[in-house]
């Protein structure tokens, strides 16, 4: 029965298939999934989705609009400052440079955007049913998962650094309004700049890292939120030292000490809050990694 | 070629796949068919290294699947006509799936074009049909142009024309030499497809042999007469062993001796028959012969709902 069907395909099989069995024990030296190839494959997968797209558009929208609301806010408050001793007393406990964290004001909801892209990213694959097309054609499953990781980590630390840079732009003529001045080549600006985005790369892995845990957009930005949103609040809430210090060690604290220009009390110093954010990157990212090798897809 | 050796997958106390052994060979159609939740989809997903099979092993040209250098272009599978980003194109799919292994761009326009997916490529895999979603899961299945493929239920929704259309795609494939595995629920559509069946039921191997040998072989061939004594006939047919049911009044149909035999005897016994007919058993009943008692999900018998 089948016979007689046979003959009739296939109208349209192009002959650039011509590789019969015959060819293919060469086909052991054709390109396999490297490293960059699936690099190439994760940039492909990530900027053909419109979803991802507006989430970067809108942290820039959300960095830059917060910029300019904090450079008049600060502006009101500098000459609400010049008039009221009590605001200048204020201004002054605050190291008297409001200027210069104008430009990162936003920095909390690029934190959530981006880290909940870092979820998406990866539950999408698992509730779409994608990833079985993606471990299928990289079966070691590992390199999906850092290409993945370093085109997250990548886009968030230039998105955030760049919205930064333009909400600066922005600022400057705000603030010189008010007679305050921003210098966005100063050392505190830039630093300011490339701590809080490398901090946000790191929200977004930990984003990622959850959303391969959990496998489920919901759960994972939820996660997300009670590591960086509820957990701090909730821990200052809660009596006792213990939570007073275990607060410190919470992901969303080490920018503080990371950036100030003096150390502050009641904070990490600054290269045990590196080490604590590293912590916060690396140990969920290896589990992820590990888990995602060895469960069922 | 595809070796399974005494694959198992235990999911908590359920055993979905209970140590299964077959060989998928080159150069021929090999259907695997069984019922909903025999176990052929994990089976195929273990054979593609996306399930960790409890035990037992498979090998694909040689190979587990994860070993192989070049994965997409040893073993092509349609897993799940899902296994796409609802968000992204069909076009952009296959774009970042032949990305992993430099297939260049031509081959992706080859395999739209090759599916008939031209109208739809550059849409949102999310708001495919059925149809188009096996199709665009068939040219992801060859973007690497591969030696093996494995297709698990890939007829599924399509239209009849598109059911055509993978019959002779896996014929073709076939036919150049390439190993093809395909799993279906549908015996019919496996009598017109498949050369050789591996069937499964309950997570195992209940028969692996050629086609014909499946439809011949466990499906006893049966004859219909027509006789006008059939009391007197029936009582002969038994003495001589056959095993005969009387679906209505001078109707027989006799399992055990062959029509040759039937209308010597009825002769010799000058018993008239008006009708001797020779039937084949189909594929159907012989699958449902096969695996009726091993169905996960029984649902009442046709003559207990409406008449017999």
């Amino acid at each position: 029965m089948s016979s007689t069907t046979t003959e009739s395909f296939p109208p349209r099989e192009p002959a650039a298939s011509p590789a019969g069995p015959g060819a293919r024990n060469a086909g052991q030296s054709l390109p396999g999934p490297t490293f960059l190839r699936v690099l190439n494959s994760e940039v492909i997968k990530f900027r053909s989705l419109l979803s991802t797209l507006i989430l970067l558009a809108s942290t820039a929208v959300v960095m830059v609009g917060f910029g300019a609301l904090s450079a008049w806010g600060t502006g009101q408050f500098a000459d609400a400052a010049n008039r009221d001793p009590q605001a200048a007393a204020r201004m002054a406990a605050q190291g008297g440079d409001l200027a210069v964290s104008v430009p990162t004001s936003g920095i909390a909801f690029a934190q959530l955007i981006l880290g909940s892209l870092g979820v998406l990213l990866m539950s999408s694959e698992f509730t779409t049913g994608m990833a079985r097309s993606t471990f299928a054609a990289v079966p070691r499953r590992l390199p999906a998962f850092a290409a993945k990781l370093v085109v997250v980590m990548v886009t968030s630390f230039v998105v955030t650094a760049a919205s930064t840079w333009v909400a600066g732009l922005v600022a400057v003529p705000v603030l010189d309004n008010y007679g305050l001045k921003l210098d966005l080549g100063s050392s505190q600006s830039v630093k300011l700049l490339l701590v809080n985005s490398v901090y946000v790369a790191a929200v977004a892995a930990i984003g990622m890292a959850l959303g391969t845990l959990i496998r489920n957009s919901a759960g994972g930005i939820m996660s997300l939120v009670g590591i960086f949103f509820v957990a701090p609040i909730a821990f200052q809430l809660i009596p006792g030292d213990f939570f007073t210090e275990a607060r410190k060690y919470l992901p969303g604290n080490t920018v503080e000490p990371l950036t100030a220009a003096q150390h502050v009390p009641d904070t990490l110093e600054a290269w045990q809050a590196g080490l604590v954010l590293g912590a916060w990157v690396v140990i969920p990212v290896l589990l992820a990694g590990i888990l995602l090798k060895r469960r069922d897809v | 070629m595809i070796e399974v050796n005494g694959l198992t997958k235990v999911y908590g106390d359920k055993t979905a796949v209970a140590g299964v052994s077959f060989t998928v060979r080159a150069g021929q159609v090999t259907g695997f068919l069984g019922p909903n939740g025999a176990g052929k989809s994990t089976t195929m997903r273990m054979i593609m290294g996306l399930d960790r099979p409890t035990s037992g092993s498979a090998m694909v040209n040689g190979l587990p699947y994860v070993q192989h250098k070049a994965p997409l272009r040893e073993v092509g599978a349609l897993l799940d006509a899902k296994a796409v980003h609802t968000s992204r194109s069909a076009y952009n799919h296959l774009l970042a799936m032949a990305a992993t292994h430099s297939i260049p761009k031509s081959r992706v326009h080859e395999v739209i074009e090759m599916t008939g997916l031209e109208a739809v490529a550059r849409k949102k895999a999310g708001g495919f049909s059925l149809g188009m979603g096996q199709r665009l899961g068939i040219a992801a299945a060859l973007l690497g142009d591969p030696q093996t493929l494995i297709l698990d239920e890939p007829v599924n929704g399509l239209d009849p024309e598109g059911v055509v259309w993978v019959r002779n795609l896996v014929r073709y494939l076939a036919g150049q030499g390439r190993t093809v595995f395909l799993s279906s629920h549908l015996m019919s559509e496996m009598a017109q497809t498949a050369d050789h069946l591996v069937v499964i039921g309950r997570g195992r191997v209940i028969a692996d042999a050629p086609i014909q040998d499946i439809i011949t072989g466990k499906g006893q061939s049966r004859v219909r007469l027509r006789t006008d004594q059939p009391d007197r006939l029936h009582q002969l047919l038994a003495e001589r062993g056959a095993t005969i049911a009387s679906p209505e009044r001078e109707l027989l149909e006799v399992t055990g001796l062959d029509p040759r035999n039937i209308a010597a005897l009825a002769l010799e016994n000058q018993v008239m028959v008006y009708e001797l007919t020779p039937l084949v058993a189909s594929l159907e009943e012989a699958y449902m012969e096969l695996t009726k008692d091993d169905v996960e999900y029984h649902s009442l018998p046709a003559a207990e709902v409406s008449h017999s």
